[in-house]
This record gives C-alpha cells, structure tokens and sequence, in this order.
C-alpha cells in the first residue's frame, strides 16, 4: 500500500510537471467547449424551414401553425413542392416539410399518418437538431389532436422533455473525446519508461508491475473523473447544459470507457516501440474516430462505406450513452448496447495485449 | 560459516541463447562475500546476459544461480529486496527531482538507507532539488549509483558506474565502491576501464563469445599471462608483423590499426633490435613508450580484441 502510494505520488508530480499533459487533458477539452459552443451554441440560432401543404385538412393547417410557434424556426416558408425543394437545394431552406394529401383525413379516422421531410445531408449539425425538434412539435400537435395515441410518424418517435440543442449534443461528446485521449495516451507513459529502460530499471527492485500498472491506471481514472466535473462544470456556467442523468451512472461510463481506451492505448504499447512512432499512430486513430463517431457533428447521413466503421469505433458508443445520461438525447442504440460493446472492446484489447506485450 | 555463505553468488552451468546466438555457453562461477568482482568482456560477450540473469531480469534456459544462498531463479523478488543495481543506462523519471527519485526507490524496499546520506555518498546535495532532466550526464550517472546502494544492499551490480565521468568524480566513485567493500559487502562490477578493474578488483573474469576463458585476482592474471614488458610504437613504412615479430627477444605481437605492441622478457635488446630494423628501412617510430603489461594487455591477448571495440 505504502509503495502503491508512492508510485501515485511520482505519478502525480510527473503530471503535474508535464505542460502539454496538463493542457491537454484539462485546457483542451474545455476550449474545444468554449470555441464550439459559441460558434455553434449561439442559442437564437434559427432555422429556416419550408413546408408544403398538398393537403386541406384542418389538422395541416395546425401542423403549420405549430411550427410557426416554434421559436427556433424562424423563417417558414409555405409554398409548392418545387419552389420549396429549389430553394433547399440552394441552400436558403434548413429543411422542406411535405404534409402529404390526406394526411387529415388519416387522423381524424385514427389511422398512422406521416410527414416527408427533405433535408440537406450536407448540413447535418443543423438538421439533427432539428429532426428531434419536429417529433417534439408532432408530439404536441398529436397530444392536442389524438390523445396519446402515436399516429404521427417522423422517423422514430420518442418523447423529449427537453429541447436539445447544439451545445448539449456537444458537451457529452467532449467529454467522450477527452475520455478517448486520457485513455488512449495511457500507452506514453509505459512506451516512454520502456523505451528509456525505466522498466526495466523498476525491474531491478521487488516492485511489482502490476503495482506500476495499476497505480497509472488509478492515477488516470482519477483524472478522467476529474475532467468529468470540469466539463460538466463549464457546460453548465457557461452554457446551462443541465447533467439530467444519474452521477453514478456517469461515472461509471466514464471509467468504463477510461478502460476500453486505455486497453486500446496498451494494443499500441505492445507493438510500438518508440514515443515519436506512437504519437502519429494515436493520432491516426485518434482523429478519425473524433469526427466519425460525431463528437461535434452528428454522423448519420455519412456515404456508405463508412457506416460500418462508424458502428464499430467505441467512441460511437461512449458519447452516445454519455449523452443519453448527461442530456436524455435521443439514443443511437440502446445503453445495454453501448455498454456491452465498450466492454467488448476492453475485452479484445486485454486479450491482445496480454498475447503480445513485451516489458523488454 | 558454510561453504554456502561464503559464496554470495553461486552460477552453475548457465546457458542462454537468443536464437542460433549462445550468449551464455555453460559458465560456472562463484563470488565470494566482500570482494570486488569485476566481469570484462567485449561487447557481445555475454556479459551483460550473465549479469541479468543474475539480477533476476532474464531467465537462463538452463543452469542454477544462487544469489545469498537463495535460488534466484526462484525466489526473485527476495533477492531482489537484498541487491542493488545500476544499470549502465541512468534510466530514471526525468521530471522527479534528485531527492523524489532517491526517496521514490528507497521506498521501495524493506530496508533503506536515509536519503540524505545516499544524496552525500555522492555529492549531489546541492542538486537535490534539480529535476533529473536538468541534472548533467555525470550528475544522472552519479545517482544512478548511488540508488544502487538506497536498500543498503549485500551485492551491489554496477555496470560501467564511472562511464562519463571526469576524474576527480570518478576516484571518489572509487572511494564510495571501497567503502562500501569494507563493510564487508560484495560488488560485482562490470566496466570497460581496464586501470579501473585493476585498481579495484580483487578477481575478474574475462568473458568471451558466451564463455569465461580467465578468471584470476588481476596481478595474477598479468603474471601468468606476461612475466614480459610491452613495447608500444607507431612505425612508418611497417616491414609488416611477421617481420617485427622476428625481432630478438619478441615473444608476441598485438597490433591494434597502426598501433603496435610487442612483448619482450628482454626490453633493451628488442630495442636495438627496432631500432636497426627502422633505420634499415627508413622507417620512423612515433609514440614509442615502454612499460609494464597490464590487464588491457591480459584482455588484449585473451580476445584479441580492445574492449572498447
């Protein structure tokens, strides 16, 4: 105990004594908030939608006036399908709202109904605030109609109690982010001390590895949980990003996902030799998996071919249950699916690890 | 006292190889309790295998170490709480301070030497707040030793402990590894300086190609290896070895690039004898010295290598 004391303490100073370490794990996350955020976070940011009524209904004409009271959508343009999806092509609609003929008619006799709506791929960070944003405007018009029989279809339906915005898409992503960095660079320290023969060194004394190990590995958590509560903090003074979810759930998630990342940072270790050939690998790694798995954007209309890879980086998975706990967003895939695949991840990358490692 | 105790390191029929490489090709040797034991070797030898295998770093693939009258193939950590190493690489956290590392290692262990006195027996108190990073290549190497001896251990391995260091450091180095002799403790002692061997070491072993082809106290070993004087030039125009070696009195030749030495048991007539023969041919001699053999010569003849090649 008094030795695995004595390895956090040296742990400890060589953190703190350690510049780019301390930006990164603490000043990085938190600028990445505070530049996102108000670039993006801007809360009278406003979306320009059309809508085209093919149908007469009474209930169309509600639909219409529901989304004109919505206050993010500040320029609704009702016209023809045409002129609508020209003006989406060139870029002065968000999106285009088609209420398709009889789209009334079906609700008043209590049947399934749905509405087209036509987007823009390419403004996805717009468009997947706003798709949530028209099942909550639905949701309200079908409550006012129907009851709560679910009639109207947009995509999946699911009951939002809060309006969600960019900056608490973003949040939850930064702090997966800085989760993947925190555990991915957990594989420079052990290169570095391999390489310099420090190991080896340790070696020459009854000091366990597993002591070593374990002791960065509680050092690392401790940081990581560390810059939870910062990024947490900062969201919320600086954004009023409201953490809805459970604090130990959270934290859970949080050490989870330190373990999968930092089974991965140890894949890394076991075969890379030096330092300055594991920086570019973890930045190879590191920066598609940032964009591809949506930490600022979401990713759901990439081209095909990188649908799957988006569904088997971990990232995916973290920030998407990070959000679903911190902010009640809308799920991607169910927790159990995001726990068991970041569990999974852990699982190989151990294996592997343990198959090819090499304290020498 | 047994047989056992007097022996605090115990190596039976070590062998280790690294593919087709045998780095270790059946050596066999005990260090006794309080002596200076130095292991020489060119690179390549063995040396630092041997060495490792000792220290608990590398398993042999067969053989018995007994290191304190403990298997140390066995019982690792229990001879590793009782020696202490310093590995020819400082290998140390650069961002801890002087007196972080020292305490850092000291904790380690059951039993520790305070750190200010570990701090002193290498003169690095007024650098004890200076992180390792700053400290200069002497200075790491200085406490690179001295946390060989933070555990006040019974064997301290050092490898190459004065390497980069000038020459008042290194004499107290000396100082530091003779006190630590005296109080009835064993180093075991790897360098490349062979005037060190010979001033500190009370045996050495000469390795070569994974096996140990002498192993003497040092004046015996220049003994039985040279009752002869060496006989050191540079000459122009070289009438070639075979001609030199022809020379009254030369009972061997050792040349080294354009450095030639030849052992005489009869110095004044191979004199005369170089000389004539430089004079016959226009030769001139340059760096012409005469003295004693020493272990380098010993080292020399055995591997017919420098050690520094």
């Amino acid at each position: 105990m008094r030795i695995f004391f004595n390895l956090f303490i040296a742990h400890y100073k060589q953190f703190i004594r350690d510049k780019a370490a301390l930006f990164f794990t603490f000043l990085f996350p938190i600028l990445f908030i505070l530049v996102f955020g108000w670039a993006f976070g801007d809360p009278s940011q406003s979306f320009d939608v059309g809508v085209v009524t093919q149908d007469t209904s009474d209930i169309a004409y509600a639909v219409v006036a529901a989304l004109n009271e919505v206050e993010v959508l500040d320029d609704i343009e009702v016209g023809d399908f045409n002129t609508e999806m020209d003006l989406l092509r060139d870029g002065d609609l968000e999106a285009v709202i088609v209420i398709p003929e009889g789209f009334g008619d079906s609700l008043q006799m209590g049947q399934a109904a749905s509405l087209d709506v036509h987007y823009d791929p390419s403004q996805t960070s717009t468009v997947q605030i706003l798709l949530p944003l028209l099942e909550q405007v639905m949701d309200g018009i079908e409550r006012g109609i129907t009851g709560n029989i679910r009639l109207i279809s947009l995509e999946e339906h699911i009951v939002q109690s809060r309006e969600l915005k960019m900056i608490d898409y973003l949040v939850p992503g930064i702090l997966g982010m800085s989760i993947m960095f925190s555990g991915i660079f957990a594989c420079i320290p052990i290169i570095q001390q391999r390489q310099a023969q420090i190991i080896k060194r340790l070696g020459c004394t009854p000091l366990r590895r597993s002591s070593l190990v374990l002791s960065e590995l509680a050092f690392r958590m401790i940081l990581v949980l560390l810059t939870t509560a910062l990024i947490v903090l900062v969201g919320r003074l600086a954004f009023g990003v409201e953490m809805v979810g459970n604090w130990g759930v959270l934290c859970g998630l949080c050490i989870l996902g330190t373990l999968a990342f930092v089974s991965i940072g140890y894949v890394i270790a076991a075969f890379v030799r030096t330092e300055e050939s594991a920086i570019p690998i973890i930045n190879v790694i590191n920066f598609p998996m940032m964009f591809l798995s949506g930490t600022f954007f979401p990713v759901s209309n990439m081209p095909g071919f990188i649908e799957p890879i988006v569904s088997a980086i971990p990232l995916t998975y973290l920030t998407d249950a990070l959000r679903q706990t911190m902010v009640d967003s809308t799920p991607f895939h169910p927790m159990t699916t995001n726990v068991l695949v970041l569990t999974g991840w852990l699982v190989v990358c151990l294996l592997i690890t343990i198959r090819f490692f090499r304290w020498d | 006292m047994s047989k056992k105790q007097q022996f605090v390191i115990e190596v039976r029929d070590l062998f280790k190889s690294y593919g087709p490489i045998k780095a270790v090709d059946g050596i066999s040797f005990q260090v006794e309790k309080g002596e200076i034991f130095g292991m020489l070797g060119p690179n390549g030898a063995g040396k630092t295998t041997t060495v490792e295998i000792i220290e608990g770093l590398r398993k042999p693939d067969s053989g018995r170490v007994d290191v304190l009258g403990m298997d140390a193939l066995k019982d690792v950590r229990s001879v590793k709480e009782h020696i202490g190493v310093q590995l020819q690489i400082p290998a140390l956290f650069p961002t801890l301070n002087v007196q972080e590392i020292v305490s850092f290692f000291g904790g380690i262990y059951k039993t520790r030497v305070s750190s200010s006195e570990v701090i002193q027996m290498v003169s690095l108190e007024e650098s004890s707040k200076v992180l390792v990073k700053n400290l200069s290549g002497g200075q790491q190497q200085r406490l690179s030793v001295a946390l060989a001896f933070v555990n006040d251990p019974d064997i301290a391995f050092l490898d190459e402990p004065t390497t980069g260091l000038d020459p008042q450091a290194r004499r107290a180095l000396w100082d530091v590894i003779e006190g630590f002799r005296s109080r009835g403790k064993t180093i075991f002692l790897t360098t490349h300086y062979m005037d060190e061997a010979e001033r500190l070491c009370d045996r050495v072993a000469v390795m070569d190609h994974g096996n140990i082809i002498a192993l003497d106290s040092p004046s015996h070993m220049i003994e039985h290896h040279f009752r002869e004087s060496a006989i050191q030039f540079r000459i122009s125009n070289s009438p070639g070895s075979k001609v030199l070696s022809e020379i009254d009195g030369v009972s061997n030749l050792v040349s080294d690039e354009d450095e030639i030495t030849l052992y005489t048991d009869n110095v004044p007539v191979t004199i005369s004898g170089l000389l004539a023969l430089a004079s016959s041919r226009s030769s001139q001699l340059s760096d012409l010295f005469v003295r004693q053999a020493t272990l380098e010569d010993v080292f020399l003849k055995l591997t017919g290598k420098r050690i520094r090649d």
